[in-house]
């Protein structure tokens, strides 16, 4: 409270600004009372310091501007009312800072009149005014007064354009504790009438967009309510499994279920499906590659068995080996055999002179047999000089038949 | 009559009034459920679904007005609720969430984004009609007096009272009530009991002999888990009265931007495009005529060295 108080005479003292002292002083002495029934607001108090201090430097940096700028200190912003009050003596140029500590829980009526003069917006007069005016109201989120989460998101050059919206932050914690305490349930309830659960902790959540782990963290919170809660209802001895036999109506009738059956099924149809297509496109692919090979084996093969018959004549052609003759001989044999008949046939044939038999030389004769058949139809020396196809009046004296003429170009353009 | 009778003699905050004989505490909650003129299917559906989900609500026609809602409180004196929970409707898409206590207050009123309803999810959980859920709530509601008094409202509205006509003995599911982004996250999940492998014999909650492991099959180990019901939706509050639907406001969320608010300055930027282009043109016009490279226009003066001048 004391180095509050150095605090605002000096903030006096460097502004030279004259305050509305008795009403304040009266207010003060108020708060002062009330903060000695009531709990002590250290963190509001270090909060108010912080926020005047940045205030000073902010207006030492800019106190040009703020010729007109009103500066209200409102402590946890339930002292409104007075605000409205001050905002005409602030008109005047002077630099207003008022500092009300922790008002809590006054009397009523003065709440009341708090409630009500709230509703309007002084930012925005004053921006009409063309003074900058800076609103600070005693949260510990201060600095979140300016910033609107949709501004960020335009481009940087229309945000001339657009003139920020702002609103008052009430949050009037002593009317909300009241409140609460009106009409909250009574804390001796049994854990089975309500079966309320808070976490441990707060849940962390960094990043709000990112599906997977923001419902992750809800999921965990609920698992770990889950957990304690059957814990409890079993220590009260409330049922809690529906046992296996109970059967009743349920939220999802069992049409909407067997949607979500035959939703779940299609999926995984639909999954099952396009894993068998790939597996056959790779199966394809990888069954070229396979059939070639076999063919590259099946010729190597081929390849292997004709170099091995080769290998196998060379060798007998030039083998005298005493170890292989004999079975190249009996080899030799068959081969040979075939080989010698098959010409003696043909010589005794030749011999004989008789030709083929009836029927092929009958069908010789019908169909002609043997000779050259190419170039038969093409000219030689002897058919180009054939000259016993031409004559001279043929080509001069056009038909045989000898039609009329046909007239002449002119004659016949006349016609 | 006797549920009139019970609750003519009870207090708005379901205490019952000393004198009765049994003068344990109990908590009695009956929620109306109505919403505006103008709700589109999906909150319709919305509206349907946590209508099925609490046993204790009673779901009353469309009410015709958005401005006097002062007859609600009325509307649930009629009905014998002590919650009420109206979805109003603006321009056919933005949903506002009203919970009261009437007929003293407080009222709290939300703005519902990201509406998912139960059929549109298809998620595979269920649970019994009627069952009371669990409530699980996050830790920081209990930071700052606004958001207790929310999950005062919350737990009242949602937490489904023993004394019910229409609830199941059992306990099936839970509803997760998360702050994130200073919004209130909500989920809703089965919860699904499976035996593990092993039951242990000597465990600390089966104090019965061994072979009573078949027998009581439920009460041996089990693994929890849970499947997601449906629906979900965000609430983000926006204002709290002190009264119901009235009085003087307590708590305003200043960071809450109205998505008209945010339409126009959508539209605003748009326009700020051209704006700045119409202006730019303008400049540039100045400036040609200040440079005297405009006929007929600027300050552009005669001197010595002007043709005219010379060749007169």
């Amino acid at each position: 409270m004391a180095k509050d108080g150095t605090l605002k005479a000096a903030l006096r003292r460097q502004k030279g600004v004259d305050i509305k002292k008795a009403k304040q002083k009266k207010h003060q002495k108020h708060a002062e009372k009330e903060r000695k029934q009531k709990r002590s607001s250290e963190v509001d108090i270090g909060a108010l310091q912080e926020a005047i201090a940045g205030k000073l430097d902010e207006l030492d940096d800019e106190d040009a501007a703020a010729g007109g700028a009103q500066l209200d200190e409102l402590a946890n912003g339930e002292a409104e009312g007075w605000e409205t009050d001050e905002s005409e003596d602030a008109a005047d140029g002077g630099l207003n800072v008022e500092t009300f500590e922790d008002e809590s829980e006054s009397d009523s009526d003065e709440d009341e009149t708090f409630y009500t003069a709230a509703g309007g917006s002084p930012v925005k007069k004053a921006q009409t005014n063309g003074a900058a005016a800076a609103d600070e109201e005693n949260d510990e989120d201060e600095d979140e007064d300016i910033p609107l989460s949709d501004i960020e998101s335009l481009a940087s050059d229309d945000k001339g354009d657009v003139i920020p919206h702002q609103r008052l932050t009430i949050n009037n914690t002593a009317a909300l504790t009241r409140s609460l305490k009106s009409f909250a349930l009574p804390a001796s309830l049994p854990f089975a009438a309500v079966q309320s659960v808070t976490s441990a902790e707060p849940v962390q959540i960094n990043d709000v967009e990112d599906d997977l782990n923001r419902e992750l963290a809800f999921y965990r919170q609920s698992l770990d309510a889950v957990k304690e809660a059957r814990a409890k209802l079993k220590k009260e001895g409330v049922p809690f499994t529906r046992p296996a036999d109970y059967f009743a109506e349920m939220v999802k009738s069992e049409e909407q279920m067997g949607k979500v059956r035959t939703k779940m099924l299609d999926e995984a149809a639909r999954k099952k499906a396009s894993t068998d297509a790939r597996r056959q496109r790779d199966l394809k692919k990888f069954g070229k590659a396979v059939q070639v090979a076999k063919l590259q084996e099946r010729d190597k093969a081929k390849r292997d068995t004709l170099d091995k018959i080769n290998a196998l004549k060379r060798k007998r052609q030039s083998g005298n080996d005493a170890l292989t003759a004999n079975e190249d001989d009996r080899f030799d044999v068959a081969l040979e055999d075939a080989a010698e008949t098959d010409k003696k046939d043909r010589a005794s044939r030749k011999a004989s002179g008789a030709g083929p038999n009836r029927k092929r030389q009958k069908k010789d004769e019908k169909f002609g047999f043997g000779g050259k058949k190419k170039f038969a139809k093409s000219n030689d020396a002897k058919s180009a000089g054939d000259m016993s196809g031409f004559s001279v009046k043929r080509m001069k004296g056009g038909k045989p038949g000898g039609g009329k003429q046909r007239p002449g170009k002119n004659r016949r353009a006349k016609v | 009559m006797s549920a009139y009778k019970s609750f003519s003699k009870q207090k708005p905050n379901g205490q019952k009034q000393n004198g009765d004989e049994d003068t344990r505490p109990k908590n009695r909650q009956r929620v109306l459920m109505l919403s505006s003129r103008g709700v589109t299917h999906r909150h319709r559906h919305l509206l349907a679904d946590l209508n099925s989900l609490l046993p204790h609500s009673r779901k009353d026609a469309k009410l015709d007005t958005k401005t006097q809602l002062g007859q609600l409180n009325e509307l649930a004196d009629l009905y014998s609720c002590n919650n009420v929970m109206f979805f109003e409707a603006r321009k056919g898409k933005d949903l506002y969430v009203w919970l009261s206590k009437p007929p003293n207050g407080p009222t709290i009123k939300f703005h519902a984004n990201n509406l998912h309803t139960m059929e549109e999810l298809n998620f595979t959980g269920n649970c019994l009609k009627g069952s009371r859920p669990v409530l699980s709530f996050d830790a920081a509601f209990e930071k700052q007096a606004h958001t207790r008094v929310i999950k005062e409202l919350l737990t009242h509205t949602f937490g489904v009272p023993q004394t019910s006509r229409k609830i199941k003995p059992f306990v099936d599911h839970v509803m997760g009530f998360t702050i994130a982004d200073n919004k209130i996250w909500i989920r809703c999940y089965q919860i699904a009991e499976t035996e593990s492998a092993k039951a242990k014999p000597g465990d600390g909650d089966e104090d019965a002999a061994p072979t009573a492991t078949v027998a009581k099959a439920g009460k041996g180990e089990t693994n929890v888990s849970l499947v997601e019901i449906g629906p979900r939706f965000v609430l983000t509050p926006i204002v709290i009265l002190e009264g119901s639907f009235g009085g003087p406001v307590i708590y305003e969320n200043k960071e809450f931007v109205s998505p008209n608010q945010i339409r126009s300055d959508l539209r605003k930027a748009k326009a700020g495009r051209y704006n700045t282009r119409a202006e730019g043109t303008v400049e540039r016009k100045a400036k040609k005529r200040d440079m005297g490279l405009r006929t007929g226009e600027g300050p552009r003066t005669v001197d010595e060295l002007d043709e005219r001048v010379l060749f007169a």
